[in-house]
């Protein structure tokens, strides 16, 4: 029964801890709401105004159109593209806020934050065509927060977002300005999105589908900023060792889970408790303090820190069934608030930090840069509280815990490939890639879904892709999901890579230094750190002279289920890059908006999706397109 | 042996939990289309529902063949296409010649007359055949489709026998209440 829920072991131990003791999670709560509602999972229900709610039959049968004449292909793509509006407002919040606190940091007024990658603040201002000669850091970092902070301002339609324009190849930028498909502003792009939805604004499915595209854009502008930015405060990841799943809760330490997307409390509270260390074990606990990452904050910390991840989305309920958990520490997103509840059947605090972000019944301690570090004391100290409420005959820890070696940022993916030609470190990967040792590259992204069960899909995928030696990079949940299964380990590539993909892996791993292979799978970063591939990706195109639609290269969200993960899939069409969706999207209903989005997409833009919700024929379709491009290019 | 003689069942949509959502109709059209959802949709398949969902007099229900005992469409139908089989009243679909008499004669407007796909005429025939609800029979369900979609459980599937009996005991529990009541005040019933 359990294995239906998810692949994930600490599923297996905890879930039937979790009916006996009668806490409902996730799961239980996807059984109570089937069946689910047709119209909406076709998108053909309306909601935008108050003469609604109206649906459409989607078997010509029932009524074509709306009170105010709307048919199909305009609900849907309406409904699709406000999820695309609200991916990109919740991506480029937390960007703004990231910038913002640079600016703080530039300005002197946020002494608990410093620039901890001064290497790379040059570099992103010399990206941004920013004069740096004889400034001083903080004059740098003043000035890229303030053209950072620009993309939120600039009224002129004609002139791109500059990080975008800074970050692409000049043929996806020119062919994104054909199709007037070029963000001038992010704010702007959610708000328009916003306003040509409104009731009786934009109809036409295809000119809506362009303006959010357009917004998700926005968003891949939004990521960019906030992935750079907080390389430059808090470090750019390198490769670490370290550990996930449950079983990196400790039993004699105050445990932490930091959770949600944002790391700039995450990081304070992980600097503070190095400092408590010594309260904890007043408090008893022989441990001291184990820090332990859930979620995006989880893969923020892991590949800057090596911060252990114990869980992925679906699993940040089980967290705290293991009774261990003595604080949940939470800001942003993806945050699901039955933790509350289910903190509330342990000792454990639950606290929110943002207060635009509160959960009832948890405790709120309202966070703010100018005092991170006394926030996260009190935090911290709550923690420690709760640790001596902690009843250790509930404590039950699954013996899940598989090894990880994270942190391979663009930087570190071309440090690694640097130890074999330091001159042109890309010309390795090129020549694999050109001589079929790598036959394409496939990025994981998004998130876990209870419509798949945990985990499944994205390690048969990897797998099949891994054996058929595609390179596998991965982000977010899917990295999560990764770690968790023991994919990222030298011992993974030895025994599931394709030999000319492991021959290629153990040369560039042996030479950086680590005594072995790379990873099966490389963990780039959270969601937010999608930025960090295309990246890699547009260098290679670059280097080729060729745009990113050319190369052999895949997205895939095989989980998927936020409206992050719309925008994100759109953005990945959008430049360029063949993209598998494993979850139904709310779009069948409008045979246009469909016909747009997996076909017409490829002539407009060279991407578009896949929806295949079986993960092997979705490897199998996945290899397809990265031979088709192979082919292009006359590998 | 003699076979236990059962009255039909029948679908009982109770109105005061139905929000008029349609799910049952939609779950209905599927269930009888063969496919799943998001297939049939993006096939572009003409499927229809065999309920309607009913607002009027303040109250919003489903409305479907109630498998009437001395069922006045089997009486009318010229073809004799209808007829009682298995605990309801079943349509021969292939004998069917789309005559509507079976539609004027339904007390409820059960029965809708047309081709289950929209293809184009062939001169001679509009392929409309009579449908209407069949208990989901021969679609290998349990449950019927529109049982199962609804999300406020406003539909059940009622079997007479075990309708009547909880009816009765409620009314005899009622009674019984009564009387002690009565008893109580000392008041001859
Ligand atoms: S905007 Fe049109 S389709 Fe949407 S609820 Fe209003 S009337 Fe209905
Ligand atoms: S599914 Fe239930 S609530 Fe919805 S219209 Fe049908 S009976 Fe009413
Ligand atoms: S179709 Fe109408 S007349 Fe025929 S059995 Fe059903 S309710 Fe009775």
């Amino acid at each position: 029964m359990t294995m239906n829920y998810s692949i994930d072991p600490s599923a297996a131990t905890l879930l039937p801890l979790a009916k006996k003791e009668g806490i409902a999670t996730v799961w239980d709560r996807h059984k109570a709401m089937q069946p689910q509602c047709g119209f909406g999972q076709l998108g053909v229900c309306c909601r935008i105004c108050w003469k609604g709610p109206c649906r459409i039959d989607p078997f010509g049968d029932g009524p074509q159109r709306g009170i105010c004449g709307a048919d199909a292909d305009t609900i849907v793509a309406r409904n699709v593209i406000r999820m695309i509006a609200s991916g990109t407002a919740a991506h480029s919040e937390h960007g703004r806020h990231v910038a913002l606190a640079m600016l703080g940091v530039a300005e002197g007024k946020l002494p608990d934050y410093t620039i901890r990658d001064e290497e790379k603040l040059r570099a992103v201002a010399a990206k941004l065509g920013l004069d740096t000669t004889g400034k001083d850091l903080h004059d740098i970092a003043g000035e890229v927060a303030l053209v950072t902070l620009g993309d939120f301002q600039n009224q002129d339609h004609d002139k791109p977002c500059r990080w975008i324009a800074s970050t692409l190849t000049e043929k996806r930028l020119e062919r994104l300005a054909g199709l007037h498909a070029l963000p001038h502003n992010i704010d702007a792009m959610v708000t328009q999105i916003l306003a040509r939805t409104h009731v009786g604004c934009d109809a036409d499915a295809t000119n809506l589908i362009v303006g959010g595209i357009k917004g998700a854009l926005a968003d891949f502008d939004g990521m960019c900023l906030a992935t750079e930015l907080s390389d430059i405060l808090f470090g750019t990841p390198q490769p670490t060792v370290t550990a996930a799943n449950l079983g990196v809760l400790k039993e004699d330490a105050v445990n932490i889970a930091v959770h949600g997307h944002n790391p700039l409390l995450s990081e304070v509270v992980c600097d503070v408790a190095v400092l408590m260390e010594e309260e904890a074990r007043r408090a008893g606990a022989g441990g001291g303090i184990n820090i332990v990452g859930v979620c995006c904050t989880g893969n923020e910390v892991m590949v800057r820190h090596g911060i252990p991840l114990a869980a992925n989305y679906l699993s940040q309920e089980l967290a705290l069934i293991t009774g261990a958990v003595d604080a949940m520490v939470v800001d942003v997103q993806c945050i699901m608030p039955s933790v509350s509840e289910i903190g509330a059947c342990f000792h454990t605090e639950i606290i929110t930090t943002m207060d635009d972000n509160k959960i009832p019944g948890a405790t709120h301690v309202p966070f703010r840069e100018p005092t991170a570090a006394e926030n996260a004391r009190q935090i911290v100290t709550l923690a420690i509280d709760a640790f001596r409420r902690r009843n250790p005959q509930r404590v039950v820890i699954p013996d899940a815990k598989q090894t990880a070696v994270v942190g391979f940022g663009a930087e570190a993916i071309v440090g690694a490939l640097g130890a074999l030609n330091a001159d042109d470190p890309l010309k390795p990967l090129i020549d694999s890639i050109a001589n079929g040792n790598i036959r394409g590259i496939a990025l994981f992204a998004g998130c876990n879904n209870t419509q798949t069960t945990q985990d499944s899909s994205f390690v048969t995928m990897a797998k099949k892709l891994a054996r058929n030696n595609v390179l596998l990079l991965a982000t977010g949940c899917g990295a999560g999901a990764f770690a968790k299964h023991g994919l990222m380990t030298q011992e993974a590539t030895l025994e599931y890579a394709g030999d000319s993909l492991k021959a290629v892996l153990t040369a560039v791993g042996t030479e950086a230094g680590l005594g072995g292979p790379l990873p099966l799978v490389l963990h780039m970063g959270s969601c937010v750190d999608n930025s960090r591939a295309v990246a890699v990706a547009v260098a290679v195109a670059n280097r080729l002279g060729v745009d990113l639609d050319q190369l052999p290269l895949v997205a895939s969200a095989p989980e998927a289920m936020s409206e992050k993960a719309v925008a994100i899939g759109t953005w990945s069409v959008a430049l360029g890059i063949p993209t598998h969706v494993g979850t139904m999207p709310q779009i069948t209903g409008s045979p246009a908006v469909t016909k747009l989005l997996t076909e017409t997409a490829k002539e407009l833009l060279g991407g578009y999706f896949m929806v295949e919700l079986d993960p092997d024929k979705a490897a199998d379709r996945l290899l397809a397109v990265i031979d088709e491009r192979r082919r292009g290019l006359g590998i | 042996m003699k076979k236990l003689l059962r009255e039909n069942a029948i679908i009982f949509s109770d109105p005061e939990k139905c929000l008029g959502c349609h799910s049952c109709e939609l779950s209905c059209a599927v269930a009888h289309g063969g496919g799943d959802l998001h297939a049939a949709a993006v096939q572009g398949q003409t499927l229809r529902p065999r309920n309607r969902v009913v607002a009027a007099g303040g109250v919003t229900m489903p409305v479907q063949c109630r498998q009437c005992e001395d069922a006045p469409c089997a009486f009318a139908c010229p073809t004799g296409s209808i007829l009682q089989e298995e605990g309801r009243v079943a349509i021969r679909e292939k004998n069917c010649v789309g005559c509507k008499v079976c539609v004027m004669v339904c007390p409820f407007g059960a029965i809708s007359v047309k081709a289950e796909a929209d293809p184009p005429t062939d001169g001679r025939t509009n392929r409309g055949v009579a449908r209407k609800c069949d208990l989901c029979a021969h679609t290998g369900r349990e449950v019927p489709a529109c049982i199962e979609a609804c999300p406020t459980k406003a539909l059940s599937l009622v079997d007479l026998e075990e309708f009547r009996q909880s009816l009765l005991e409620a009314r005899v529990a009622e009674l019984a209440q009564s009387h002690r009541y009565l008893i109580q005040r000392k008041v001859k019933p």
